[in-house]
């Protein structure tokens, strides 16, 4: 159990929640002075029920923090009497890592998960899975970089609905997209142009991704790739996994050494030079653009997404470790409040599939005046590989270490 | 009894809870923190720190925090809770194979970039187009002595080791990040001819850099370190910032978390760092970037920052580049034997061809490889013609223009011979490179052996192989052949000659002899 937990765990006392005013009186009659100064500011300002136990509940998590760091998500939690607090780190650093002393771990897609609980069950503690919500995998870009690539015919703007402006979003013609890549075409080159559009850049085309040892993003894009590469196909078997794993090395690798955080760097102010692609999630984006369009009134129209037309969809799985995490799973999968801020958040419900935004989301951005990503029913659905071939091909590009713990 | 009950748990309640999540008194502690000397501008703000988190920072800076052996010893071991660098791309690299790797923050940002006294400036953007300048432009003119810089020991610090792999990036030209066979030949001698100031930390190279106006007249290192260099009214004239448009490295300066049991101090910290208000302190102080996106940047550092090189992912590749690198204060320029065949073959457009391709070496080509391959400052150059015999041997010392213009001369000398003595001529290259090794150990020779027709006359290849066996051990394990396989040239012959010798062979059939020449630069 984590040292700095709140609250021992002993069975929910029986208190009801006290009258304010009464509670005040009688504190002022028995308490020295300075309790009394905390918990005046405790019952008034955001700790609202001092008096039910708050429960901190020690977590491991990679982009899907983004939810719960939300000022507003934390509000929600505490009224149901719990905190969070999170360590961070890359999904399948969270899977490969010791799990003690953590209530859940929440890997921001569905192979770090699988890895989790496959573990947990062999060592015979099965833990129950919460997938509160979904969100694609995207590349995000730069305007000038779409138009480049709408120039080669390897992207194509998509028919905005209702909200007028630039397009924000570009379907991306992934097998096309991974051609230029493997050519080692250059930003700078002639017949790519990007000159044309106002911006100088020497380096290679490529979507840089998180280490492909520690992300989800990182490895599900490794799977899409593989896939588009296998024209269309995940491959079956062993053999199958590793031959695709050294045909599609080359492409994944030439960024070098990863940047830490594939959004954050995007969205940074000097993204554009930093990671002028980047794969990430849509939610990532979408909160973005809500973010900007509060703060400037205007969506910001210089940055663009690329959706693969070979999509993946992530499902992100909040992973129970104990009880408390238990209630905590169930409670935002199943509280209306919070699964709204979720879409507040640019995530995708739940019930969202691979084909349609659900209406809420759309609805959402639309009436602040962001376009709303569309999703063709053309597009092929990808296939990850079974998950001891994805882990193969995963070690094999990324020439990743063996951990304590993986092979469990 | 009731009510007595809600107090007694009020106060378990509050007993457990105060300690854990306020900055109070009691709650002082320490994190000792290995640190890089870039680091140290942040002292002012640490009180604060102290104040508001109750964490008190105790800083051990190290010259080489950045790439040395305390933080890879530090975590576990060195009594370090964390460490806070400018980058930690060199441990990460180190630590690739360790299954745990330390939470680390990103606190400010700076890209390695490049200033230069004005009068040089002007002199380079006149002879660029458009005026915009690349790492290329740089390590022409530093190989011509114009650009006289001042760059930290990238063994010893982070924003020497950044400049480093910008340059090689550069150089290698793919776009991509460096791979191993980017860097088996040492592409950056022409640069690095142009070196006239190190120093173990950033802080010294400044000192020096002002303390000595007249040795060097361009620095690299962060950008924050010439900004605050401009606005600390140390120099006479401000120097031009330049960031070259093939890209820079950025240092993100990560404060890393060493020992996983001080987690809850290190995330007070973090969270103090990240705030706005306390990143605009940074910026102000600093002069770096802030990471906090919402934080207004103050005027220089609106600038955009330039794209990224992608930074390489493998150890092998970036202490390849620091063994090339060497010793700073220590550098001998190189002697390169050329021996050319001048069998009567060779005429016409063959020998225009071999003309050229010494022409673009002396600085004729202008294309971003050629800029890095060129002749520079110091480099001995020894150019042997021979036919059927030696015909000819001339060394030079590249100093200027005339010393160029004097090995052209040799070259486009006629007087060819009408056998070819291939090997009757790498047997002269060795004997000349044994005088050389002898008389000046650090010096680093290599040959290269550019003919167009089989051997048949002098010795013969066993022969050569012979008196190779019986040179001294130190000529054999130094100086490489590099043949230049050209025209109706035996190529197994060649290439057994680079293996025999350590080198390797390059072939003009296809590209030039120039293309060919430009790949073995650097190849020792």
């Amino acid at each position: 159990m984590p040292a700095n937990r709140a609250v021992s765990e002993e069975p929910r006392l029986a208190v009801t929640r006290p009258e304010r005013s009464r509670l005040r009186r009688t504190l002022a009659l028995t308490l020295p002075v300075p309790v009394i100064g905390l918990v005046l500011l405790l019952t008034s300002g955001h700790l609202l029920m001092p008096f039910d136990r708050v429960v901190t509940i020690e977590a491991k998590m990679a982009s899907k923090r983004d939810f719960f760091e939300d000022p507003e998500v934390r509000r929600l939690l505490l009224k149901h009497g719990y905190r969070v607090h999170i360590t961070r780190m890359g999904s399948r650093e969270i899977a490969n890592q010791d799990v003690e002393g953590y209530d859940v771990v929440f890997p921001s897609g569905q192979p770090a998960a699988d890895l989790i609980t496959r573990n947990r069950a062999a060592a015979g503690h099965p833990a129950l899975t919460y997938r509160p919500f979904v969100s694609p995998i995207v590349l995000g870009t730069y305007r000038a970089y779409a138009e480049t690539l709408d120039d080669a015919d390897i992207a194509t703007p998509q028919q905005s609905q209702g909200v007028g402006g630039a397009p924000l979003y570009y379907t991306l013609d992934m097998g096309a997209f991974l051609n230029l890549t493997s050519s080692g075409k250059r930003w700078n080159d002639e017949d790519i142009g990007i000159e044309n559009h106002g911006v100088q850049n020497g380096n290679k085309i490529l979507a840089q991704t998180s280490n492909i040892c520690e992300s989800n993003s990182g490895g599900t894009y490794l799977g899409l790739v593989a896939f588009v590469r296998k024209g269309n196909d995940a491959p079956d078997t062993e053999k199958e996994a590793e031959k695709l794993a050294a045909e599609i090395k080359p492409l994944l690798v030439e960024q070098g050494l990863p940047a830490s955080e594939m959004a954050e760097t995007y969205l940074s102010p000097n993204g554009k030079g930093i990671a002028p692609i980047a794969v990430f999630y849509e939610h990532q984006y979408l909160a973005h653009q809500i973010r900007y369009e509060a703060a400037k009134g205007r969506p910001d129209t210089d940055r663009v997404l690329l959706y693969p037309d070979t999509r993946f969809v992530t499902e992100p799985q909040l992973v129970a470790l104990t009880k408390d995490g238990e209630r905590l799973g169930e409670l935002v999968s199943s509280d209306p409040e919070l699964q709204a801020r979720a879409v507040d958040l640019g995530f995708r419900p739940r019930d969202a599939t691979a084909d349609s935004m659900s209406d809420q989301l759309a609805k959402y951005l639309n009436d602040r005046h962001i376009q709303a990503p569309v999703t063709s029913a053309d597009d092929t659905k990808a296939v990850l590989p079974s998950l001891p071939l994805l882990e193969r091909m995963i070690k094999i590009v990324g020439d990743c270490p063996e951990l304590p713990g993986a092979s469990k | 009894m009731r009510c007595s009950l809600r107090i007694l748990t009020l106060c378990l309640t509050l007993a457990l809870t105060v300690p854990a999540c306020s900055g109070s008194d009691d709650d002082k502690t320490t994190l000792r923190v290995l640190a890089g000397p870039d680091l140290a501008v942040l002292e002012p703000l640490l009180g604060e720190l102290r104040d508001e988190t109750g964490v008190q920072l105790d800083m051990d800076y190290k010259a080489d925090a950045d790439t040395g052996d305390a933080l890879v010893s530090g975590q576990g071991g060195g009594g370090h809770d964390a460490a806070w660098l400018s980058s930690d791309r060199y441990f990460r690299l180190r630590h690739k194979d360790s299954a745990r790797r330390p939470l680390r923050t990103p606190t400010m940002l700076s890209p390695v970039v490049v200033g230069l006294r004005p009068a040089v400036a002007r002199e380079l953007r006149a002879t660029s187009p458009g005026g915009r300048l690349s790492w290329a432009d740089l390590a022409d003119a530093a190989a011509t002595g114009t650009v006289r810089f001042g760059m930290a020991d990238p063994r010893q610090t982070g924003s020497g080791l950044a400049a480093l792999v910008g340059v090689a990036t550069a150089a290698a030209g793919t776009g991509g990040a460096l791979r191993e066979d980017d860097v088996s030949c040492d592409r950056l001698r022409g640069f690095r001819s142009g070196q006239q100031l190190t120093a173990d930390s950033t802080r010294d190279l400044l000192d020096d850099f002002v303390d000595h106006p007249g040795t060097a007249n361009a620095l690299i290192t962060y950008e924050s370190d010439l900004l605050a260099l401009n606005s600390g009214g140390r120099l006479k004239e401000k120097l031009e910032i330049v960031r070259p448009e093939d890209g820079m490295v950025l240092a993100d300066f990560p404060l890393l978390l060493l020992d996983p049991d001080r987690r809850t101090a290190y995330d007070k910290v973090v969270e103090w760092l990240q705030r706005d208000s306390v990143q605009e302190k940074i910026m102000r102080t600093t002069q770096r970037r802030p990471v906090s996106p919402s934080v207004t940047r103050d005027g220089q550092l609106r600038a955009p920052v330039g794209n990224a090189l992608y930074f390489p992912d493998r150890l092998a590749v970036v202490e390849r580049l620091l063994d090339d690198y060497g010793d700073p204060r220590r550098r001998v320029p190189d002697q390169v034997i050329f021996l050319l065949d001048f069998s009567g073959s060779m005429r016409g457009e063959r020998m225009a061809d071999l003309r050229e391709a010494f022409a673009d070496l002396s600085g004729a080509d202008s294309s971003a490889t050629g800029k890095f391959a060129r002749f520079y400052q110091g480099e001995r150059l020894t150019v042997v013609r021979f036919g059927g015999r030696v015909l000819e041997e001339r060394t030079i010392t590249v100093q200027g223009q005339k010393d160029l213009d004097t090995l052209a001369g040799v070259v486009a000398r006629g007087g060819y011979g009408d056998s070819t003595a291939v090997w009757t001529a790498l047997d002269h290259g060795y004997r000349t490179a044994t005088t050389v090794v002898a008389e000046d150990p650090e010096r680093a020779v290599s040959i290269v052996l550019m003919t167009d027709g089989e051997n048949n006359a002098g010795i013969a290849y066993e022969e050569f192989v012979r008196r190779y066996e019986a040179r001294p051990a130190q000529t054999r394990t130094a100086v490489h052949t590099y043949p230049v396989h050209f025209g109706e040239a035996d190529a197994g012959a060649l290439r057994r000659a680079a293996a025999k010798t350590g080198g390797r062979m390059v072939d003009a059939q296809g590209s030039s002899l120039s293309e060919a020449f430009k790949e073995i630069r650097g190849c020792r």
